[in-house]
């Protein structure tokens, strides 16, 4: 690169020079999908037609029709709203359990960090074997401590369903938020808080105006986080329920899926991809906002 | 409990941390447990009715079945495409956060536009990349995959290196551009060691994102390329579920990540607390 | 076209496949197994991959045909395992990427229209007619070779697997005195053994649960929504339902035939072991075989497995033993039309790039002489789909009640009944499988086909309402479509 012999001054390219292929990456792997799907977004492709004619805002209408969709969305919504406060307030809870010394705490640690690590859809079929009627360990201990034969079908019955997906989550990723949290609570001015404690704050007081408002920061990316990937679950549905039974556990991950690779709605599917991001970017802006993580 | 004194307080008070801790780490190492021992259940044990809480004896047939078909080539695939892809994220993304930090490349646009494309849903844009990789042939190539995971992964590395890199003191690289030293002889020199640690953290975590990609790997891969988390599946459904097989390949698929994490333990914590923290 | 030259080259053939352990009576004019050997050895070295079913399906390629082409003709077979609803998905992926990762190809029937007017299937008529084959495939058992063959008149697929569901019951419970008098006590009736429709079969079952003291059900069935399409699709005709009127494309699924099916179904599971609603393959088979269920309805491994046909091999190590051999009677599923289900052709791709070896390959799976010795194979699914494997004296001799159950399996693929088969077919199925797994879910049986009923509607009118009634008339108009009543 001739840039690098300009030895003195700093190239005046040079920090162009390093960020292109990047910034060249993301826009083909970013950029042209999204451009690509605008188009097609508004032709009537499907899986015997080619038809690139114009349908307007055919597929777009389509959307508002599509009950199946909406509830897909509601679904998302209803494993964010009630795995991501879980994960945060065990997770909160377990780093204050390890704050303090704890013999054996190192490996305690490194032990329950093992769910994280694993991929979710590995994830999924250990649950899915987990919770087998018959020869799953789950439904054996219910029946232990029942004293009698319990037939749960976890995966089928709608009213276990969701409890399932959602132990899964819970078991996969409090242990992220645990870690996240852990570390921002070693970080913690201690003096504040026991200078706080001399004072008769209660924990909840000392933890409300001296330890959330610290470690605030960490909180909020880590829920950020956190947040996003409930939104976009696939792998864990997918190897436990593949959405169902019927379509009542298919969030919108699984739908578009299946639209766009099982039913070959290309075009409507690029419709449904630009809804989500949409939808994704006008609850990401408020939340950041919201969070104070920009000014 | 006010009337004991404080050091009997205390150690009870330990006691039942520790329980409760020792509560919490069979809940969660359960189900691990439970896949790795699976995996080297005889048949009869693992459809066997109660349960079988642990084999009688540790045998290999699930695996050896896995490598004799070839099926385990497919932990191969995925390690290729995800080393590869987070050698090439980390040169990429950390040149691009350098040049974001130090020389402010494009503003704070640049680095919230970066920083967005993590937010998106892979499955808005999986469509549209399946086409653009039909096009370009590119389907079930090592080159479409690592291409993807590469990008998919930059705006990762570069949010955690930004953090990283803007903790060097500046004077180091001025004293070294003062001694002679090219840009990117600063950048090698200077920078990288200096952000060593952040570096491995990066890197470990951009290579399990690699590693543990479903999706993708579903709609992108046919043959020559499936990786062990869509092997994986393969096994569902049909005449029956391979419990055996699913099993197994999950061990294997598992086992590495294992391995990245027990040698770069030490890297982590810092890691996700440090790329939150400087997020 | 057969010319002296190739006679001489095909017995030379048929001699080393003897030797190698084909049928020794290598007699056909022209023998399709020895053809293709011949002539895929120009290939040797290469690799043709082969889409087939996971699981079970898979291991005759992994364990039997693939190793055995390879040491024929050396060409290798790679495998590629795809889960039965993934399969349509994973070929028509394939094809759209054009990537040409598959050569051959496992296609189920009723998909099979679709995939060829999408441009996916390679027409085989020249390749037949190339190799001499077309004598050879006309002896496949009439119902596969002429409804699971063609596309337009042009052929796709070579019929390769005899599914169609056969009820299994166990006779020595049906001849019990104690169970017949239970019976004839609470029904004024002598036990129909085996029953032949669906009110005494329910009768006879329910009747064996309540004397089973919860060691012994009458029956159990596959209920996942997989398998319980096609279950909905026999018993709903069996019941008199029509999918469409046939005037109007409109989707009649929600009939009082098809409400009756789910309410049915619903009343079935409370007689029926606990948790049956998750069963497929593999739990009925073991509640089967384990001597739990006394009746059950399932593709024909069932009745080889039951007999203990086979089953110490190593690879069937995850097969319950049988505790049953000798005990099993086979019959019509109730009503006396079984249905087809599934099934499988073999079809070579349209973007393969060695489509020659990729079919030298399917017609030697489907040859006569190597056919007969898949459907034998005890760990393999594929079943007698040619007449010559139904009359096959070596296959009759297998276990004492072979005779029996080949001619169950003959009278099956007779009365059977096709799966639906339409325009974008997996969509129709979709909604089938979706509907079941509501009715687990406890929704209303008339509520659920009215909404899939609307949603057939929905596709029907997308496709284009017209194209698609004389698609189905088309289907509607052979033999296997409905009962003949």
């Amino acid at each position: 690169m001739p840039a690098i012999a300009a030895h003195h001054q700093p190239d005046r390219n040079f920090k162009y020079w390093i960020i292109a292929p990047a910034v060249f990456l993301l826009l083909l792997i970013g950029l042209f999908p999204l451009i690509y799907s605008l188009v097609v977004s508004f032709m009537r492709i499907d899986m015997m037609d080619t038809d690139t004619s114009f349908a307007g805002l055919y597929n777009y209408k389509q959307l508002f029709k599509d009950s199946r969709l909406w509830w897909s969305l509601a679904h998302t919504l209803l494993i964010t709203v009630i795995a991501l406060p879980l994960e945060l307030v065990l997770g909160l809870a377990m780093a204050y359990l390890f704050l303090e010394k704890l013999p054996s705490r190192q490996i305690f640690i490194s032990l329950l960090v093992l769910p994280t690590i694993i991929s979710p859809i590995v994830a999924g079929a250990t649950w899915r074997l987990l919770f087998d009627n018959k020869y799953g360990p789950i439904n054996q201990i219910i029946s232990w401590i029942a004293g009698q034969r319990v037939d749960a079908l976890w995966t089928i019955n709608p009213s276990l369903v969701y409890p399932a997906i959602i132990f899964c989550e819970i078991w996969q990723w409090t242990p992220f938020m645990f870690l996240i949290l852990l570390a921002a609570l070693s970080n913690v001015d201690k003096s504040q808080t026991e200078a706080a404690e001399i004072d008769g704050a209660s924990f909840i007081r000392t933890f409300r105006y001296v330890v959330l408002p610290a470690i605030w920061p960490v909180m909020a990316i880590a829920i950020l986080i956190r947040g996003l990937d409930l939104f976009r679950i696939f792998d864990i549905i997918w190897a436990l329920t593949q959405g169902g039974p019927g379509t009542k556990t298919e969030t919108i991950s699984i739908y578009a899926y299946v639209q766009g690779f099982k039913q070959f709605e290309t075009s409507y599917t690029a419709a449904i991809a630009f809804l989500v991001i949409f939808l994704l970017t006008v609850v990401c802006t408020w939340a950041i906002r919201r969070m104070g993580l920009v000014k | 409990m006010s009337a004991l004194p404080f050091h009997r307080r205390h150690a009870t008070r330990l006691a039942m941390r520790y329980l409760v801790a020792l509560i919490l780490v069979v809940i969660f190492v359960f189900p691990v447990y439970w896949l790795f021992i699976i995996s080297f259940k005889t048949p009869d044990e693992i459809f066997a009715f109660p349960p079988v809480w642990y084999p009688n004896s540790i045998q290999f047939a699930n695996y050896a079945v896995l490598f004799k078909d070839g099926d385990a080539a497919t932990v191969g695939n995925s390690l290729i495409l995800a080393s590869v892809s987070t050698f090439f994220a980390m040169i990429l993304g950390t040149i691009a956060a350098y040049s974001l930090v130090r020389f402010k490349t494009g503003g704070e646009n640049l680095a919230v536009w970066i920083i967005s494309q993590r937010m998106m849903p892979p499955v808005a844009i999986v469509f549209p990349l399946f086409l653009l990789y039909v096009w370009m042939g590119w389907v079930d190539t090592y080159f479409g995959l690592i291409l993807l995971y590469t990008a998919f992964s930059l705006p990762y590395v570069i949010w955690m290196m930004r953090g990283y890199i803007e903790d060097i003191p500046l004077e180091l690289e001025e004293s070294a551009l003062v001694d002679g030293c090219t840009r990117w002889e600063v950048l090698w020199k200077v920078v990288l060691p200096m952000a060593r640690s952040g570096l491995f953290a990066t890197a470990v975590f951009t290579f399990i994102f690699a590693w543990n990609d479903f999706l993708f790997a579903l709609v992108l891969t046919r043959t020559e390329v499936t990786t062990y988390t869509v092997q994986v599946t393969h096994y569902f459904g049909g005449q029956s579920n391979f419990w055996a097989k699913i099993a197994a390949m999950s061990v294997l698929g598992t086992i590495p990540v294992f391995f990245t994490v027990a040698i770069m333990q030490r890297y982590l914590v810092r890691g996700i607390s440090m790329g939150a923290v400087k997020g | 076209m057969v010319t002296r030259r190739d006679v001489g080259k095909i017995g030379i053939a048929a001699g080393i496949a003897g030797t190698a352990g084909l049928a020794p009576r290598a007699a056909y004019a022209a023998d399709g197994a020895a053809t293709a050997v011949e002539a895929a050895k120009q290939y040797a070295g290469q690799t043709i991959t082969i889409v087939w079913e996971a699981g079970l399906q898979s291991l005759d390629p992994l364990n039997f045909s693939g190793p055995k082409w390879k040491e024929l003709t050396g060409i290798d077979v790679k495998v590629v395992e795809v889960p039965v609803a993934e399969m349509f998905t994973k070929i028509m992926q394939d094809f759209k990427s054009g990537a040409g990762a598959y050569d051959a190809l496992n296609v189920i029937p009723s998909w099979m229209p679709d995939l060829a007017n999408a441009g996916a299937l390679e027409d085989l008529d020249p390749f037949v007619d190339k190799y001499g084959y077309r004598d050879e495939l006309m002896k496949i058992a009439s119902t596969y070779r002429d409804n699971q063959m063609k596309v337009n008149g042009k052929i796709y697929g070579l019929p390769d697997d005899g599914d169609v569901f056969v009820m299994y019951y166990r006779t020595d419970v049906l001849n019990d005195p104690a169970i017949q008098k239970a019976y004839k006590d609470k029904y004024g009736a002598d036990m129909p053994v085996p029953p032949t429709n669906w009110k005494d079969f329910d009768q006879v079952g329910q009747v064996i649960t309540e004397a089973g003291g919860g060691k012994l059900y009458g029956a159990a069935f596959f209920r996942e929504p997989g398998y319980g399409n096609f279950m909905f699709q026999e018993r709903f005709r069996n019941e008199g339902g029509k999918f469409f009127d046939a005037d109007t494309m409109k989707a009649t699924i929600n009939s009082d035939a098809g409400v009756k099916v789910f309410t049915d179904w619903v009343a079935e599971n409370k007689w029926a072991p606990a948790g049956v609603e998750q069963w497929g393959f593999v739990e009925n088979l073991a509640a089967f075989l384990q001597g739990q269920t006394a009746m059950t309805i399932s593709w024909p491994p069932y009745g080889r497995w039951a007999a203990s046909y086979g089953t110490d091999q190593e690879v069937m190590s995850w097969v319950p033993k049988s505790t049953i051999a000798g005990k099993v009677g086979y019959a019509m599923t109730p009503g006396g039309h079984p249905e087809l289900a599934a099934g499988f052709c073999l079809s070579v791709s349209s973007t393969s790039k060695n489509k020659e070896a990729a079919y030298l390959f399917i017609q030697w799976l489907n040859s006569e002489a190597t056919s007969l010795e898949r459907v034998k194979l005890p760990y393999a699914l594929r079943d007698p789909f040619r007449d010559s494997h139904f009359t096959d004296a070596g296959y009759a001799a297998l276990w004492p009640e072979a005779k029996d159950y080949l001619k169950a399996l003959q009278d099956g693929a007779n009365n059977g009944l096709l799966d639906l088969s339409l325009l974008q077919t997996d969509k129709y199925e979709e909604v089938l499988r979706q509907s079941v797994s509501k009715l687990w879910a406890g929704d209303d049986p008339k509520a659920i086909l009215d909404a899939a009923a609307a949603e057939w509607d929905a596709i029907t009118e997308k496709i284009g309402v017209d194209k698609q009634k004389a698609v189905y008339a088309d289907w509607a108009s052979k033999s296997g479509a409905y009962p003949k009543m």
